[in-house]
């Protein structure tokens, strides 16, 4: 039911001129692309640096909370230009998207990532000023740090993953299982 | 001479098959490649943008820079690594792609920047470096990675 919903809106933008405008230009989708990964140095990059200072692994002498909050908003800016491309990427190819094992994967683990970072967050703000100057957080914090740091290594690993058309629905050789977790209704049209 | 045969051999190496043998391989090895692009690029902006006084400007410029260099360092092994290994697997195609040769050049210049101009320069106190100085090594440095990864990813849309 809701495969078949999101299959019809799938459809829908794939019918519109602008997707396989998109999906047919060499240079747009390919410098899209290009700005989707490479802005994983910004958005990624913060928050690996957020995170490590969490572990107490780079710059112990700097309060946690003072690398948090500083790096919060070029960590923002990256992740917006990300969710913009992203979007739009995805409006390129959007049956095969819905259709993917990887991409469903990967919004479920970024989903995660999120409610992670929304916690963690209030946690650092409720109590961050009994350990924020300690060159190694307590063992909760590091704990969210290291889920965080496993999410986000999970999200590239997926979003790396979709690219590969092994388990495409239509494919030879699916188990039932990859059809039912890729919500698998249409055959993917051959490239 | 010609460097080509080199490129026949790594990929008829015992690498090379590793890397073709599941399509799974190459996938993983990309996605380590791009986790350690992320730290890369993490330790790159923080010390680059610290530099241009862009953000955690009330955090010593030289503890941002010392800090970051030691991930900074472990990242571009990882890269370097799996890059290896992502060559060895593909390594007749790349010897006649430019993007990978832009790259390979891009990269030389970035690590020779880093490791022989930046990190010298930055061992000094940051205080004493003219703000112009500061600025344009942050933007060398921005720039030149930007190269290096923005290549390596147009290597695989052109093969």
């Amino acid at each position: 039911m809701l495969n078949k919903l999101l299959l019809d809106f799938a459809q829908w933008m794939d019918a519109q001129p602008w997707s396989s405008s998109l999906h047919e230009s060499f240079y747009l989708f390919n410098w899209l692309e290009t700005t989707h990964v490479m802005t994983l140095m910004l958005s990624l990059g913060m928050l690996v640096v957020i995170d490590l200072r969490m572990l107490g692994w780079i710059m112990p002498t700097v309060p946690a909370s003072k690398i948090a909050d500083r790096l919060f908003v070029p960590m923002i800016i990256g992740f917006s230009i990300m969710v913009i491309t992203g979007v739009w990427l995805f409006t390129a190819i959007p049956i095969r998207y819905t259709q993917s094992i990887w991409f469903r994967i990967k919004l479920i683990l970024l989903f995660a990532a999120f409610i992670n970072a929304v916690l963690f967050h209030r946690h650092l703000k409720a109590s961050a000023g009994s350990w924020d100057t300690a060159p190694k957080p307590p063992k909760r914090t590091r704990t969210a740090a290291a889920l965080s740091l496993s999410l986000w290594a999970g999200v590239v690993i997926c979003g790396r993953f979709i690219a590969y058309d092994w388990y495409d629905c239509g494919k030879d050789g699916n188990s039932a299982f990859i059809n039912w977790a890729a919500g698998c209704i249409a055959e993917l049209p051959a490239e | 001479m010609s460097v080509e045969p080199f490129f026949v051999w790594l990929e008829a190496s015992p690498l090379g098959v590793f890397m073709k043998d599941l399509p799974a391989t190459f996938a993983t090895v990309e996605a380590v490649h791009l986790m350690a692009l992320a730290v890369l690029g993490g330790t790159v902006f923080a010390t680059d943008l610290r530099l241009m006084n862009v953000i955690l400007r009330d955090v010593p410029s030289n503890t941002v820079s010392e800090q970051s260099y030691k991930w900074f360092k472990g990242a571009l092994i990882v890269l370097l690594i799996t890059g290896f290994m992502m060559l060895a697997g593909v390594a007749t195609k790349c010897y006649g792609n430019p993007y990978y040769w832009t790259k390979m050049y891009a990269l030389a210049a970035g690590i020779v920047f880093a490791m022989a101009i930046k990190q010298p320069l930055l061992k000094q106190d940051h205080a004493t470096l003219k703000p112009a100085t500061r600025y344009l090594v942050a933007l060398a440095s921005i720039s030149i990675w930007f190269l290096v990864a923005a290549s390596g990813r147009w290597i695989g849309f052109s093969g």
